[in-house]
């Protein structure tokens, strides 16, 4: 189906049932590679993510709580003591997977998968009962405890594109839905029926300095994301437990001499 | 003289009528509330009539509201743009309503309008998506070169959108992530 | 047929007009808020409601000058994106430089001209016209220029580059005094003098990490802080995977940094001791005829002492260690040795600097890609007026005497970013007027007396040469990209209309209406040579075309291998020990202060998003904390929340206990950025400011603050304090997040 990983025949049976049930086949597959030798956990991508989709400031009191909205995150991964000790980064975001734990979990069919390979999240219709953000292995969703207030006037920076969100609702990376909206927009207004590779790009994938992010359709072949994601370095993250992301991370490489 | 059941009944019966009388209290208050209070047809800082301007001077929609066919948003005209036809149509310089328009330019105030048609926060409409398949204004705007104070006649809901979208085989018409945002 | 009786038919009214109304509520209350349709009274140019407007312009979250595009929407500032026709960062865009709109929508913006009411520093002022505002300074100054006094009037700055420091420079000198400093924290003054003394050349190389084999880093954070961090950062991903030969990256320093966490190797060298370990391997360099210069036995002869015993035990790098360094970095097709952080700013930091630079020298790294690229001086308008600690010092002692009547503010804030020992506050208080020209009220603007809020750099016109620039003349423009937030004036305009009230000569001088007309007129003397062969028409074709791009320069690149310069100081080439303030048996720890990352040197403090964002190394957010080893800390027995008193010689500050994994046994590393006494809602008193620990000690030749060269002691006071975090557990513990294939085996 994708990248080819030698796993058991179990895997690949289980893959097979895998397939987008629910449509034939994908109209786009947006996926997102992260290449972990590149990445530099600058985070760059964070503030960029908080600022195109309107993330709330939570304020001291809440973060300490653990109630922040991070749609992407850098994890940090200590290995080895001192002096030969090495700290890891890897960012973290909704990982749109298509087998996702989290949409089976959803009573009200507020997170599903849409024909694009995107792991939805419809907020008028989430009524927050968390369960979803309990299923996901990659704990990527984030739930709204409060209605977050700007302070007068950080308030006008927020993107109109975007909803503001408001408590009890669960909320998560959306691969910059409106972004996706606006490429097929223009592609129309072009006369083309298609996107072109390139036309899309998420906020944080703008961003980073290191250029360590892609984001495509996967399901043309020649497009950079189907590229890059071909790499041996290439991997998916919890990957033995089936759920299929569409994110591809590539393996940072170590050669010490 | 016989016993009328009614009479018998008449113990239980009050309750249940002035129960009736008031459910249909509320219907009527509801209607009332909905035909003489509604807000589908608010009134405006402005007796700005369609009718006046679409119908009988036969001005088309988008020499006003410019940005229809190239942005999600329609656009109102600013008010330069109101007065730009108004200080040279001379015959209706001295009308009360052209008069309060001047004042606004005079003040070089903007009018605030008030919303007609509106659709929730979360969601994401473009009018330039609509326009250029075709869609004519009057489809969710109503005969709006008939009015002379502007109506809502669609409910704009969501069953209203995805009804039309259904009938049309929009593409991924029904996907949640093409309107909600 | 039964009547109903008077009092029947009063219940059922009663019923039917309780009903109605609880109806007629019901369909009220389930009404939408009314909305209103407000469209401008004139549609300003490129208006198009819904659609998003880009304007480009310069980003001034720190000195590296990269160019940023805007993106608006119905006139409002939405989001700050790298422009991508912007040499210096391509597009790309660090985490500072997109919070900017933070400052922009500022809620502790000052939004009016403020006079002082109450006592100095009270913090009680009151809101005055513009007019009376620049009436009353115009006054003051044009009184001493009458007096023939003006010399007693000091301008202070931050590290302000491109025409506005040259309207500066112009405004001070026509009103008769010399007395203009830049004081800006991060300024690479002890780079600059280290690259004079090395290569004859001041202004900043390319340092050229794209197309390096080997980047040897002493120190210097090229990935968060050091010079232009989205450059460099472009320049390591190139470095990693965008080419055939994946280049290695090696980090030397005591505290492990966003850059040391990156490089394939981390050492953690006594501070202080860079040079030492720079001349080690530069020994080998020569020893091992990798350098064949006709200088040779010179450098020989100069390098002499640092044989290899010597090296190891003074940096506590194994003698295997730093002949394998030297093997590679004499080997590798092209090397690159970089320095900076703590290694830039001991009391050697000069010296060691200059070690850095003989290193790239002796290993023909100057003037070849992927080592060090000469850039041809900055297009216009470098920061000549820096002031060091030597200056300020004597600065303050001038403020002390009373020979400075008016000290004019901008943009610095040398109460926060110089050491209370420097006794800058104190000196503050015998100046008779200060007035600062100031986005916030930070601690060094609310002494003022008058203060005149400026537009911040998303409102306001200027310019800018990057600096370093990237091997080629590059030029960029500042402006507006949405109208005033608040009732404030660029700093530009501000200048220019005092020059108009004050008078003689200085309005026929500086003659320009506003600080737009003074830039294109800069400009317009500049478009011959920015633009010799005329690919515009005219300069209004110019113009226009670089206020669109954003950014104007030649394409060909200047500098290469015939433009290197030999380095001059072999004979006085000598790695000095750096010294600390503090008796070791006293103060047994040294104190590595770093650049935050996110907060930078404390002008990020104010802006929420940064304070919300985790710091890269710790994930600590919102507050401070003092980083020291496990092992250490086991042995102090301290635990991580501990709270911590940090006694140096300069001074004392509480801080919770981090502890850190990658952070030499002897160092304890702070981050500069918190403890603001003022500076708005999100900075003020929040956290400690590990400035207020450092010692009055200055580089030996450049008089700079020796930031890294302080000793310090810790006390454990027992209590708990709370560093919010969230990293957790941070191992992988065995899950597949990092290396699928090393469970599967």
């Amino acid at each position: 189906m994708r990248s080819e990983v030698d796993m058991s025949n179990v895997l690949d049976k289980l893959r097979e049932y895998s397939k987008p049930g629910y449509y034939d086949e994908f109209d786009y597959h947006w996926t997102m590679t992260i290449d972990l030798d590149r990445c530099t956990g600058c985070e760059a991508c964070v503030v960029a993510c908080q600022a195109e989709n309107n993330l709330p400031i939570v304020g001291e009191e809440r973060y300490a709580e653990a109630r922040e909205i991070k749609w992407i995150r850098i994890e940090r991964y200590w290995e080895g003591e001192f002096p030969d000790v090495k700290l890891n980064f890897i960012p973290m975001l909704c990982q749109h997977c298509d087998e996702a734990p989290c949409e089976t979990a959803c009573p009200v069919f507020a997170t599903y998968h849409n024909q694009d390979g995107l792991n939805t999240q419809i907020y008028n219709r989430c009524i927050g009962t968390r369960t979803c953000a309990v299923y996901c292995p990659y704990e990527v969703r984030y739930f709204n405890w409060f209605t977050y207030t700007w302070d007068e006037p950080l308030e006008q920076q927020l993107n109109p594109d975007v909803s503001v969100r408001e408590k009890g609702v669960m909320e998560k990376c959306t691969f910059c839905i409106q972004r996706i909206r606006m490429a097929k927009d223009n592609a129309k207004d072009d006369g083309r029926r298609r996107v072109r590779d390139g036309e899309v790009v998420p906020a944080c994938v703008q961003s980073c300095p290191t250029e360590a992010m892609s984001f495509g359709d996967s399901n043309d072949p020649d497009s950079k994301v189907s590229q890059v994601m071909n790499s041996p370095r290439g991997y998916k993250v919890l990957e033995e437990l089936n759920t299929v992301p569409s994110v591809i991370y590539l393996k940072k490489v170590h050669d010490d001499v | 003289m016989s016993i009328s059941v009614s009479e018998a009944l008449r113990p239980a019966r009050k309750p249940a009528l002035i129960g009736v009388v008031a459910v249909v209290g509320i219907f009527v208050g509801v209607w009332i509330n909905d035909t003489y209070f509604s807000d589908r047809t608010p009134v405006q800082p402005i007796e700005f009539s369609h009718r006046v301007h679409a119908s009988d001077n036969e001005i088309p929609c988008q020499y006003c509201h410019i940005y229809a066919s190239r942005s999600p948003s329609a656009g109102v005209p600013s008010v330069a743009k109101c007065m730009g036809c108004h200080t040279a149509v001379a015959d209706a310089r001295e009308r009360p309503e052209v008069l309060k328009l001047a004042g606004y330019w005079d003040r070089q105030e903007p009018i605030p309008w008030v919303k007609v048609h509106d659709v929730p926060d979360f969601v994401h409409f473009t009018h330039k998506r609509h326009v250029l398949a075709g869609v004519q204004c009057q489809e969710c705007h109503g005969p709006v070169q008939d009015m002379d104070r502007i109506t809502r006649i669609a409910p704009m809901t969501m069953p209203w959108c995805v009804d039309c979208h259904t009938e049309r085989e929009v593409e991924n018409g029904r996907d949640c992530w093409t309107c909600h945002k | 047929m039964s009547k109903i009786s008077r009092r029947d038919l009063l219940q059922y009214i009663g019923a039917g007009g309780v009903g109605t109304g609880a109806g007629y509520l019901f369909a009220e209350a389930i009404k939408r808020p009314v909305e209103f349709l407000i469209p401008p009274v004139v549609p300003p140019e490129d208006y198009s409601p819904g659609v998003a407007t880009w304007y480009n312009t310069v980003c001034n979250q720190c000195s590296a000058g990269c160019g940023i595009s805007v993106r608006t929407r119905e006139g409002r500032a939405k989001k700050i994106e790298g422009n991508p026709a912007h040499p210096v960062n391509q597009g790309r865009l660090c985490a500072r430089g997109q919070a900017g709109l933070n400052a922009l929508y500022n809620p502790d913006r000052i939004r009016a001209p403020l006079k002082r009411v109450g006592e100095r520093g009270d913090g009680a002022f009151e809101t005055i016209s513009w007019d009376e505002a620049l009436t009353q300074v115009a006054g003051r100054l044009g009184r001493l220029k009458i007096e023939d006094r003006a010399d007693r009037v000091q301008l202070l700055t931050g590290g302000i580059r491109g025409h506005l420091g040259e309207l500066f420079e112009q405004f001070i000198t026509l009103l008769g005094s010399d007395r203009y400093a830049q004081y800006d924290f991060t300024y690479p003054a002890n780079l600059r003098l280290a690259n004079r003394l090395s290569f004859g050349i001041e202004h900043l190389p390319y340092y050229d990490i794209a197309n390096c084999d080997f980047l040897l880093s002493f120190g210097a954070d090229y990935l968060g802080t050091w010079l232009s961090p989205v450059h460099f950062s472009l320049g390591y991903g190139q470095l990693r995977q965008g080419r055939e030969q994946r280049g290695r990256c090696i980090q030397i320093e005591p505290r492990m940094s966003l850059s040391g966490a990156n490089a394939d190797e981390w050492i953690a060298a006594v501070p202080g001791s860079e040079g030492v370990l720079a001349l080690g391997i530069a020994r080998i360099l020569v020893a091992d005829g990798t350098y064949t210069g006709s200088d040779r036995d010179a450098w020989q002869r100069a390098l002499e002492p640092y044989s290899g015993d010597r090296v190891a035990a003074a940096t506590g790098v194994a003698l295997e260690r730093v002949q394998q360094l030297a093997a590679e970095f004499g080997s590798s097709k092209a090397s690159l040795a970089i320095g900076g952080g703590a290694a830039a700013a001991g009391t050697n930091a000069v010296a060691s600097l200059v070690a850095v630079n003989a290193l790239n020298h002796l290993a023909g790294n100057l003037g070849q890609p992927g080592g060090i690229i000469f850039n041809s001086a900055p297009v216009f308008g470098s920061a000549t007026r820096h002031a060091g600690l030597t200056q300020m010092t004597e600065l303050a002692a001038s403020m002390q005497d009373g020979a400075i009547e008016v000290l004019l503010l901008h943009d610095t804030n040398p109460i926060y970013a110089m050491p209370d020992a420097a006794g800058f506050a104190d000196a503050m208080a015998a100046v008779p007027t200060i007035v600062a020209m100031s986005s916030f009220m930070d601690e060094t603007t609310a002494m003022a007396d008058l203060i005149l809020p400026t537009d911040t750099y998303l409102e306001a016109w200027g310019d800018d040469a990057p600096e370093p620039g990237v091997g080629l003349p590059v030029a960029s423009i500042s402006q507006p990209v949405v109208a005033r937030v608040y009732d404030t004036r660029s700093v530009g305009d501000i200048v220019l209309s005092l020059a108009r009230r004050i008078g003689f000569e200085l309005p026929v001088a500086l003659p320009w209406a506003n600080t737009k007309e003074f830039i294109k007129d800069a400009w317009k003397k500049l478009y011959t040579e920015l633009d010799p062969q005329a690919d515009a028409a005219d300069f209004e074709e110019f113009w226009l075309a670089a206020l669109q791009a954003g950014v104007w320069g030649r394409v060909e690149a200047t500098g290469g291998p015939g433009d290197a310069p030999a380095p001059s100081t072999i004979p006085d080439i000598d790695a000095a020990a750096a010294t600390f303030a503090g008796d070791t048996a006293e103060f047994p720890f040294i104190l590595h202060p770093y650049l935050s990352a996110t907060l930078f040197d404390g002008r990020g403090a104010n802006l929420p998003w940064l304070q919300e964002l985790p710091d890269q190394m710790t994930s600590v957010v919102y507050g401070s904390w003092i980083e020291l080893n496990p092992a250490t800390a086991g042995e102090l027995g301290i635990r991580d929340g501990d709270l911590i008193e940090v006694e140096s010689p300069a001074g004392s500050i509480r801080a919770p206990a981090y502890l850190f994994p990658a952070i030499e046994p002897g160092v304890v590393a702070m981050p500069f950025g918190q403890g603001h006494t003022a500076y708005g809602r999100y900075a003020q008193n929040r956290g400690v400011n590990p400035v207020q620990l450092v010692a009055l000690q200055s580089d030996q030749q450049s008089g700079e603050l020796a930031w890294a060269g302080t000793r310090v002691k810790l006390r454990n006071t027992g209590e708990r304090a709370r560093v919010v975090r969230n990293d957790g557990i941070s191992r992988t513990l065995g899950r597949q997040i990092l290396h699928p294939e090393e469970n599967h085996a």
